[in-house]
């Protein structure tokens, strides 16, 4: 089991009359707004799930094992918030059940810039993060909401990492399982993918009453996997699916709470950290894959930030922004203009309808894509103006 | 199916959504087989149908028209009298109509001026009513002074009707909490649209609609005065009359923007195509506004709009930008963001247009045609 844990930076209302006229670019960030979610989000999710997993681990004597990767943002604002969120996540660590993974500090595209030199720093800002924090060198990455392709995976493999993570989409697989390791075609990693039925079942459809799995208690959901063939099941969604995403009045944490021990009163099933994964496991073939995918929306590829003509503009802008931004060394300007590459802001603009555009509207603080534009392009503009 | 349907104004002659909403639904009803007999007062304008189940029935003459307040005593007097002329004109020729062809399965009344003459052929024939709500008068006086007369007849008409047809849920709980009635006597049909031919764009920022105090010209203007600065090229056109007019044309004075301002008075229907195919933005700031025709004809034409957040048919369209018709600074901003990001531009003119193709005439009339089942 692997969670994401992420918060973005959301922004201050900016409009266009606003566009050079404030002096200072921390302005963008709206803190109130931000500190008022994280806390919410903390209480409702991530202390109490955290509990659960320690309670959980001393229960089952360590063999109950997790991975998380934390994002730079999410531990900025624990830090600036509530330092005992990441007492917890520490408190965790320490009892070698769980496993850290790397991603870009900001939670951004940078994997998508034509040049890979600031996903490169992105990486590194984590793994220094990661570093001061649990004093661990991560060897698993996963890139930003699991954005994957040929090219990622060569840079990753080159900065030395062993395993990487992505969706196990047929797009990819064609007949092939999901439930095995596999390794890229043009580079030395193994790769491990989303179990995305699986993981789906209680990232999205736990509550669901339509579901004809609904009720998912632990006992059926471990008899599902049971009957799962292949080396490992992986099964990665958001932290926030307990407590936030599904409220604890769905049933959520006792059926986390469950999970465990009815997994492992099956024989021949485990838990088993990323790490340990890329390890004990063998490639069973080669996946290749030359355009990005990734584990969001229905396309499962990277149209969820990249999807019209409104995300293109910005991502551009953002990108073209960094040349200037660098040459400044401005270290507080460089802050902000990398907390803007957050691909939520993206996520925002999308435009996507269906199914997509309602987890979208979920997550968006904006009324609507257009108002989401024109608030970051604003914002971008206002960048540009001050690096000149 | 037979239907008596009664309004009071049909294209060419139209000066509101409710002419627009009834020339779509009864051409698309007789396009499914339902007979109709549109009653209407007689115009200047010769109008008629080449549809063999749809008959338009001019009544004789009238000087109502239906966005007219009376606001002053001497001129009540009269307006008040012609409504009830009219009304029972309308009784009369139904009444003939009955006796020599037999009885409708439903009449259907469109808002305040024609409820009198369908509660008396109820009442009178013993046929189901529909009523559609175009606009209260609380909309029309812009939550401002209602008139207490409009208000007993749309509450009446309302209450005797066998089934109330809401143009958006925002008129529906206006009908529930302002005149009491049952919700479940109340069924939301959207209006829809005939698009129109997108032109050659300019940089032109558009309000169309009657300069009444419901529609919210002057907020549109306080935007215009925001934006002129910062966007040199940029023309405002305010596109329509209204007893607001004189009002407006001082306020743009006055705030130093005439020289940006283009008032054009009434339009034709062609002119109207037409600047709805080259203006850059449509601004619908109104106070309240049940529906919003006009919205869907500017995105229709690839045009961008902003539009009140109370709008009703913002309810039920994603691609437009919404904003408090009060704050023209939020206004100001999004006139400008669209003219100076092209991109925003782009997605919002092209997802708009395929949103669009979700109103068509042909579902109001198959929901219309389930109300009529219901009743009869």
């Amino acid at each position: 089991m692997y969670f994401e844990v992420h918060q973005p930076m959301r922004l201050n209302k900016f409009s266009v009359f606003n566009i050079g006229s404030q002096n200072s670019h921390s302005e963008y960030f709206n803190k109130k707004l931000n500190e008022q979610i994280f806390t919410k989000v903390a209480k409702k999710c991530y202390l109490p799930t955290n509990n659960l997993l320690l309670e959980l681990i001393r229960k089952h004597d360590g063999n109950f094992r997790v991975s998380f990767s934390l994002t730079g943002t999410f531990v900025e604002y624990c830090q600036d918030f509530m330092p005992e969120v990441l007492d917890s996540f520490k408190e965790l660590f320490k009892t070698g059940s769980i496993d850290i993974m790397e991603e870009t500090y900001y939670h951004s595209l940078s994997s998508l810039y034509d040049e890979m030199d600031e996903f490169e720093d992105q990486v590194k800002l984590h793994r220094q993060m990661i570093k001061n924090l649990f004093n661990y060198k991560p060897r698993v990455f996963r890139n930003t909401e699991a954005i994957y392709d040929n090219r990622i995976a060569k840079k990753v493999a080159d900065m030395g990492y062993k395993g990487i993570l992505t969706e196990g989409t047929e797009k990819i697989l064609g007949w092939r399982s999901p439930n095995f390791l596999y390794k890229p075609v043009n580079a030395d990693i193994k790769v491990l993918l989303r179990n995305y039925d699986l993981s789906d079942d209680v990232g999205f459809r736990f509550s669901s009453r339509m579901w004809k799995g609904w009720p998912l208690t632990a006992d059926k959901y471990a008899n599902w996997m049971s009957h799962v063939q292949g080396d490992l099941i992986n099964l990665f969604m958001d932290y926030e699916t307990f407590g936030e995403h599904q409220w604890t009045e769905t049933g959520i944490f006792d059926f986390l709470g469950h999970l465990p021990g009815e997994v492992l009163k099956y024989g021949h099933m485990d838990f088993i950290t990323t790490s340990t994964a890329v390890e004990k496991y063998d490639a069973v073939g080669d996946i290749d894959v030359p355009w990005a995918i990734s584990w969001a929306d229905e396309d499962r590829n990277v149209s969820t930030w990249l999807g019209n003509d409104m995300q293109i503009a910005c991502f551009n802008e953002l990108k073209n922004i960094g040349r200037k931004i660098k040459e400044k060394k401005d270290p507080a300007l460089l802050a902000t203009w990398r907390r803007l590459q957050t691909s939520d802001h993206l996520y925002y603009c999308s435009t996507k309808g269906l199914a997509d555009g309602d987890v979208h509207a979920y997550f968006s603080p904006y009324d609507g894509p257009y108002d989401g534009f024109i608030n970051y392009m604003n914002i971008l503009q206002d960048l540009k103006q001050k690096i000149g | 199916m037979k239907i008596a349907m009664i309004g009071w104004e049909y294209p060419p002659f139209k000066a509101g959504g409710l002419a627009t909403h009834c020339y779509g639904l009864t051409r698309s009803l007789s396009d499914k087989n339902v007979h109709v007999d549109f009653y209407m007062p007689k115009t200047k304008h010769s109008t008629g149908s080449e549809k063999s189940n749809l008959k338009i029935i001019e009544v004789g003459e009238t000087e109502i028209f239906p966005y007219d307040r009376p606001d002053s005593k001497e001129i009540g007097g009269n307006f008040y009298e012609a409504v009830y002329h009219y009304n029972s004109l309308v009784v009369s020729k139904v009444d003939k109509n009955i006796n020599k062809y037999g009885k409708y399965d439903a009449i259907h009344c469109h808002d305040w001026l024609t409820m009198k003459a369908g509660i008396a052929l109820k009442e009178k024939w013993g046929i189901p009513l529909v009523l559609t709500i175009h606009s209260t008068e609380y909309d029309r006086a812009g939550w401002i002074y209602p008139n207490q007369w409009f208000i007993d007849i749309e509450r009446e008409g309302m209450q005797k009707a066998d089934i109330v047809i809401a143009v958006s849920s925002f008129t529906k709980n206006i009908i529930v909490e302002k005149y009491g009635i049952n919700p479940d006597k109340i069924t939301v049909v959207h209006n829809a649209v005939y698009p129109i031919a997108e032109g050659h764009k300019q940089e032109i920022v558009l309000f169309l609609g009657r300069l009444t105090i419901q529609k919210g010209a002057e907020f549109f203007l306080r935007a215009a005065q925001k934006v002129k600065d910062f966007e040199p090229d940029a023309k405002f056109v305010v596109a329509g009359t209204g007893d607001m007019l004189p009002k407006l044309i001082k306020n743009a004075v006055d705030m130093g923007i005439s020289d940006r301002v283009i008032f054009t008075g009434r339009l034709t229907e062609e002119e109207v195509k037409h600047i709805y195919s080259i203006a850059s933005v449509y601004v619908m700031p109104s106070v309240s506004e049940p529906f919003g025709i006009t919205a869907l004809e500017a995105i229709s034409a690839g045009t961008p709009t902003i539009t009140s957040k109370t709008a009703g048919f913002s309810e039920a369209f994603k691609n437009c930008l919404r904003v408090d018709f009060w704050d023209t600074d939020e206004m100001a901003n999004k006139i400008v963001s669209l003219l100076r990001y092209n991109p925003l531009h782009k997605t919002l003119a092209d997802e708009g247009k395929q949103e669009i193709n979700l109103f068509t005439w042909d579902i109001v009339a198959d929901k219309t045609i389930d109300v009529y089942r219901g009743v009869t």
